[in-house]
């Protein structure tokens, strides 16, 4: 079944068109990665799934019904979004962070349930963040933060999971936690994820789709390894990379005008990834 | 999990400040260049015809000034805590949004066009300032709202320009008007408690108190919008709805307590980050608690005010800020040491 269903989705700024007649589907359950080169409208098309921006045409159904249909609460209750990190003026705690998940839950005075206490327990623990609830957010590294926003829309208990860029400022060992956690969330609790992201190499070795927006508004949409293929990426980024393969997954290396290993690729043919 | 706020924990601790402010009241109202005892005062509570010099200046002098000090620093406290919570910026106050000079010009209006009629026992000067002060903030609410979607940043500078453009119709004002009238503007602008009328003291009361109950039942979406528009929104919360609320409500109060008393400054400003830095940022313990520590501060500010150049009186105004400037840092060095320390 298609959870998310966009149809001949087209949004525009004043300035530029980002996003024209774009169509796709992921089914339930599903791991989605969007790629694409900066200003292709990824997060902007993050935006217009959680119903932040209006589409000028084109329809977004969520769950059968389109976006414009819930109320903000409902959706909610539908869609959690992780954004690229924001730390609040003032100083909140991980685990006052991740209880304001449940404030449409909240009760007539403005507290939570012993329901909302053990949702929010079982986020801290599945993001490994229970060891330092109550720290300051701003007092923890970016892993450890970005893992509070995981556990905070985590908290929202619902069906799927938006996530803009979650690893760019993580080292590497970060990356990857961030990526098995949420790949454990798919398998485990049956949430369809759905995730921006530049690293073609973790997308390719975690997603299981891939939507490629391209800068001239064309798109390709299929299986990680249908889609990311070389040829696509020096299309849609036009950087050359060298495919290698391991077992079921690629991996990419971008080779640049003064990488090392150009000549060898330029000039053996069984590695030159264009013939 | 024992850190949690709990409405048991909040109950407690709101009553632990009302019995806090219920004492300070009751300690401001004996000082004074005339001394009263409590006992005479209570005693003569009790007979009915005689008329006792205690009970006089309990019940008509000092009690009606020391409530109108605790509700107006209960008003700036809390919109404080809501300015700062909308516009999502610490150094955000009541008057942030040009308040202060709306409600200065309608002042000078009123001094410089020397109207004599009243509203409810109150001066044109009053009545003008509240005008001035409301219909201000709403054109700063109508400007930043076309600026579009990052509205607080627009909020903001439609604020300062506002409040520019106001401070240049005030100075071209008081160069033409006499320095008698002048005087008198420079005195309210600094902020002044006076003794008020009793229906104007309910009045302005029943308005604040309400409007801080209300504050309360949206601060969890306040907590939400620390976060930004965008992230409260993927909350469930609904943001404009909550800052609409948020916004008016704090507009109200600050313009009442302006038209009662003047610009108070600091109380707005630095009882909110009093409050923060020791029980922390929760807008659900923040509101209530800011509102009676403003007003625990305003009224021992008023009685320091009417008290240490008596039988002068100095503008309050000026008391909040030489009091206030120095203990707000002292709290800010305090702890934030303490919460780095901790921490590390």
């Amino acid at each position: 079944m298609n959870i998310i269903e966009v149809k001949n989705l087209s949004f525009r700024y004043s300035q530029a068109e980002v996003l024209r007649d774009l169509s796709f589907d992921v089914a339930q359950g599903s791991f989605l990665t969007i790629i694409g080169p900066n200003g292709v409208g990824k997060s902007t098309l993050l935006n217009l799934l959680s119903a932040l921006l209006q589409p000028d045409s084109g329809t977004i159904k969520i769950d059968k019904k389109t976006v414009e249909s819930y109320s903000t609460k409902a959706l909610a209750e539908k869609i959690a979004v992780v954004r690229q990190e924001f730390v609040p003026v003032f100083g909140f705690s991980v685990i006052e962070t991740v209880l304001m998940a449940r404030t449409t839950h909240y009760g007539q005075l403005g507290f939570e349930n012993d329901t909302d206490r053990q949702i929010v327990n079982e986020a801290l623990n599945v993001t490994d963040t229970t060891g330092f609830a109550s720290r300051l957010l701003s007092n923890l590294s970016g892993g450890e933060r970005q893992r509070v926003f995981i556990a905070r829309a985590l908290a929202q208990n619902t069906a799927i999971l938006l996530l803009d860029e979650p690893t760019t400022f993580l080292d590497l060992k970060h990356q990857v936690v961030i990526y098995d956690l949420l790949k454990k969330m798919q398998m485990e609790k049956g949430k369809t994820i759905v995730v921006v992201t530049h690293d073609i190499n973790l997308a390719a070795q975690y997603c299981d789709e891939a939507l490629l927006l391209g800068t001239d508004g064309s798109y390709q949409c299929g299986t990680t390894k249908d889609i990311l293929t070389t040829e696509q990426i020096e299309k849609v980024f036009g950087v050359r990379t060298f495919v290698g393969r391991v077992g079921q997954g690629k991996f990419f290396l971008p080779l640049g005008k003064f990488a090392k290993d150009i000549q060898i690729v330029s000039t053996n043919p069984n590695c030159n990834p264009l013939k | 999990m024992e850190q949690l706020l709990t409405a048991k924990k909040l109950f407690r601790r709101v009553l632990l400040a009302l019995i806090a402010l219920i004492v300070v009241m009751l300690l401001c109202s004996l000082i004074g260049t005339q001394h009263i005892s409590l006992k005479s005062v209570l005693a003569s509570s009790n007979r009915q015809n005689a008329i006792d010099p205690d009970y006089e200046i309990f019940m008509h002098v000092r009690l009606p000034r020391i409530i109108l000090a605790c509700i107006v620093g209960a008003a700036l406290a809390c919109s404080g805590v809501v300015f700062q919570a909308i516009l999502r910026n610490p150094l955000a106050d009541p008057y942030i949004l040009g308040i202060s000079s709306g409600a200065g010009l309608g002042t000078i209006i009123a001094i410089v066009s020397g109207f004599s009629w009243t509203v409810w026992g109150r001066s044109p000067i009053a009545v003008f300032a509240f005008v001035g002060a409301l219909g201000t903030i709403w054109l700063v609410w109508f400007v930043g709202r076309f600026t579009g979607k990052s509205n607080v940043t627009g909020l903001l500078l439609a604020g300062v320009v506002v409040n520019a453009f106001f401070s240049a119709v005030i100075m071209f004002l008081t160069s033409v008007a006499k320095s008698q009238q002048i005087y008198a503007t420079i005195f309210w602008l600094m902020g002044n408690i006076a003794e008020e009328d009793i229906f104007v003291l309910w009045m302005g009361a029943g308005f604040i108190i309400a409007g801080i109950i209300a504050l309360f039942y949206i601060s969890p979406q306040l907590n939400a919008l620390s976060f930004g528009v965008d992230d409260a929104r993927s909350m469930g919360i609904n943001t404009a709805g909550t800052q609409l609320i948020a916004f008016a409500i704090a507009a109200l109060i600050t313009s009442i307590a302006v038209c009662l008393s003047g610009l108070i400054g600091f109380v707005g400003l630095i009882v909110p980050h009093g409050v923060r830095l020791i029980f922390g940022p929760d807008h659900r313990q923040l509101l209530p608690l800011s509102g009676i520590a403003g007003a625990i501060f305003l009224a021992a500010s008023d009685t320091l005010a009417r008290t240490i150049v008596a039988p002068a009186q100095l503008p309050v105004g000026v008391v909040t800020a030489i009091v206030g400037g120095p203990f707000f840092l002292f709290l800010l060095i305090r702890y934030s040491r303490k919460i780095g320390w901790l921490n590390k």
